[in-house]
């Protein structure tokens, strides 16, 4: 009954879908004027990814590629509407991709997808698994390919993968082992492999700057002599966790005449 | 403002711009009340608060120790520091030693749209009470099957007088007053009902927030919901911007309620930059085969309810919807404030500077008359954002505890918030004669 309805909807549509094969013929010009490589005008939101993207510290025993934290790019960009909408127009672009953190309330992390996949490619050959070789490559292709969300239903996981073969529900659990998906009741979300330990370490350093400056008399430290200090628990290094917080609220920086302070935000 | 005024006189500005610009400025300029004071006789948190739609009058506050007060706000009952401050006493309170009134916390009070005749509230003790104002009595009473979060009643409504409830039960409920019913139930939600709001453009239009963090349009001369807002479609922008080769993609991409078969309203204009043409629409080859077959079993109103898209990341806590139907705002314990399209039903993706928003409780949110501003209690205090590019207009700090409702009054230009310390404060701007003496004396004489 509901194919039917389907065919009576598409038989009006389907003038315009003869119609538009000719259409990405006109469009090609359009896609090469707007792809990333060619296009001389950076938002401001690329170029602070661009710009924490290098200077992302190097972490000696895990290899992760670089990501920014949301919270990161709202303490360098100014309008944060406006980093949300280049943020969504990066992502439609297939420049990066968004994912879901489970430390704290609404974290997202931002990786470029280049990363993203080399992370996938590293990941993938340490395991070393011969069925499911082809699993991660159903992954790749169709999967990171046409779902842009940072979170996906079971449903269409299966018909996405199916695309790629026969799929058993075993390829999933191998796709959760490898830690490219976590399980949520009735949905899946994507996550970047091989980070759980920077992510502890990213709440416990958290926790340790601003239980460092709850600690001191007024508050709040000189930026400058901040930023020289060595964080105990965390891999990440202290500018890393600064823009994190001041970015999220629980810091606020003061501008005074000996340059910026850093303070603890009561509200 | 004398400039102004010599332009109205001159007939160089309009009347309508004229005042608009003098309430802008009068906003703009809004604090504390050195000359209005509302004396508030209840004994605990201050859930509710509203301003009768009619005259804009008489304050209704609704509290947590199951007390109701009616306040008049334009004329006081007393004056105090030589005639400076005037004190407004409530004109009555209906609490628990009413007969018929409430046993525990009254969440909700609002006044019956048409006049001030009624007034309803809904309570913790899982009933909903109408209350004839000039008697005090109690006309007619609904029994719910959870504690009431929420009560609405459509200002707009012509042919109908149904409260909407939101209860912690999934179910929306709509009483009839005129009947003593319940006329629908609405299901749909997962979990409780925090907030309920009727749209501003359609006396048939309901918005419900629920626990489980989904925002669903219900027309309710249907059945099931017509839209449940995702948080992950959105859109750049006030209005969806209209792509360039707008007839032959409008049609391919406004697949939207097709049949029923999938009721997210998918964002329309995102063909001008992308690589290519389906950036970001879920395909829907994936989705039809496999849910064929549950298809089948559902009636045609009910598929909304396999739709498990969230607004928020936690509990939808606070709903408005803006004077001319075209924009929602939401609420969410997650702490975050969004602004949705109604008509595209797309994330605007505006970024409100919100750290911390109350969680657990649901909060009053008010926008002034024109919808530039929107003001959103945060913890203690209360923060008036501006709708369109989520700036922090003004912070408005007065409250020793948690701020749970804001009321905005357009007729005066004041502000009306209620919280945890029992207090209700009146934020103003300053009078005249107050502007005046500062500038002439140049020294602040308030209490003589």
């Amino acid at each position: 009954m509901d194919k039917t309805s389907e065919e009576a909807s598409s038989k009006g549509k389907k003038r315009q879908r003869d119609q538009q094969p000719t259409d990405p013929q006109t469009n090609q010009p359009h896609h090469q004027i707007f792809s990333l490589e060619d296009n001389l005008s950076f938002t401001d939101t690329l170029v602070a990814l661009r710009m924490m993207r290098a200077q992302f510290p190097r972490i000696d025993k895990v290899s992760i590629q670089p990501f920014i934290l949301r919270s990161q790019l709202y303490s360098s960009v100014k309008d944060r509407t406006q980093v949300d909408r280049e943020l969504e127009s990066l992502r439609r672009e297939k420049v990066v991709r968004i994912f879901k953190l489970n430390t704290g309330q609404d974290d997202h992390a931002i990786m470029f997808l280049d990363d993203y996949l080399n992370q996938m490619e590293n990941v993938v050959k340490r395991l070393e698994e011969k069925e499911g070789d082809q699993v991660f490559k159903w992954f790749r292709t169709h999967v990171i390919d046409s779902k842009l969300e940072p979170s996906i239903e079971h449903q269409e996981l299966y018909t996405l993968l199916s695309l790629g073969g026969m799929v058993k529900d075993g390829h999933i659990s191998l796709l959760i082992n490898a830690g490219l998906l976590l399980i949520d009741p009735n949905m899946y979300w994507f996550a970047i492999p091989n980070i759980g330990s920077v992510l502890k370490g990213l709440s416990q350093g958290r926790k340790e700057v601003l239980s460092f400056l709850n600690r001191r008399r007024y508050k709040e430290m000189m930026l400058a002599s901040m930023e020289k200090k060595c964080l105990r628990f965390s891999p990440l290094d202290m500018r890393f966790h600064l823009r994190d917080l001041i970015g999220s609220g629980h810091l606020k920086t003061v501008q005074t005449s000996t340059g910026l302070l850093v303070r603890v935000s009561k509200d | 403002m004398w400039k102004e005024i010599g332009d109205r006189e001159r007939g160089i500005l309009r009347p309508k711009s004229f005042t608009t610009r003098i309430k802008s400025n009068r906003i703009r300029t809004l604090q504390i009340s050195n000359h209005k004071d509302i004396v508030s006789p209840h004994r605990a948190s201050i859930n509710s608060l509203q301003v009768d739609l009619t005259e804009g009058r008489y304050l209704l506050s609704g509290a947590a120790d199951a007390s109701a007060a009616v306040y008049d706000v334009q004329r006081a009952t007393d004056y105090e520091g030589g005639g400076l401050i005037a004190k407004h006493k409530c004109l009555f309170v209906v609490d628990k030693q009413h007969e018929h009134g409430h046993k525990y916390a009254i969440s909700s009070a609002i006044w019956y749209p048409v006049d001030t005749g009624l007034f309803i509230t809904g309570s913790h003790d899982h009933h909903i009470n109408v209350w004839d104002t000039n008697t005090t009595q109690v006309v007619m009473n609904f029994k719910m099957p959870g504690k009431v979060y929420r009560t609405a009643m459509s200002s707009l409504a012509t042919t109908h007088m149904l409260i909407a409830a939101g209860t912690e039960d999934v179910q929306v409920r709509l009483c009839d007053i005129a009947s003593g019913a319940f006329s629908h139930t609405l299901s749909g939600h997962r979990d409780g009902v925090m907030t309920v709001e009727w749209s501003t453009s359609s006396e048939w239009v309901l918005v419900t927030g629920g626990c489980d963090g989904a925002i669903r349009f219900w027309d309710i001369r249907r059945a099931g919901c017509f839209l449940v807002l995702d948080q992950s479609h959105s859109q750049l922008g006030r209005r969806p911007t209209i792509p360039e080769h707008s007839a032959t993609n409008k049609a391919l991409t406004s697949k939207s309620l097709s049949s029923g078969q999938n009721l997210n309203a998918k964002p329309r204009a995102q063909q001008r930059k992308l690589a290519n043409g389906n950036g970001t629409k879920q395909s829907p080859v994936g989705r039809m085969p496999a849910k064929g077959s549950l298809r089948q079993r559902l009636h045609p109103g009910m598929l909304s309810s396999l739709d498990r898209a969230t607004a928020h990341y936690g509990a939808v806590t606070g709903l408005k919807a803006t004077e001319d139907g075209m924009y929602l705002l939401s609420a969410g314990s997650d702490s975050r404030l969004r602004l949705w399209d109604v008509e595209s039903g797309c994330n605007t993706l505006v970024n409100f500077e919100t750290v911390r928003l109350q969680a657990g409780k649901p909060i009053q949110l008010a926008t002034s008359q024109d919808s530039a501003l929107v003001f959103v209690p945060c913890m203690t205090a209360v923060k008036a954002f501006d709708v369109w590019s989520g700036n922090t207009s003004q912070t408005f700090r007065g409250h020793y505890e948690y701020v749970n409702s804001c009321w905005f009054s357009s007729q005066e230009q004041e502000l009306y918030t209620g919280g945890n310390d029992k207090q209700i404060l009146v934020w103003s701007p300053p009078r005249m004669k107050d502007l005046l003496r500062i500038g002439i004396t140049g020294v602040i004489d308030i209490c003589s």
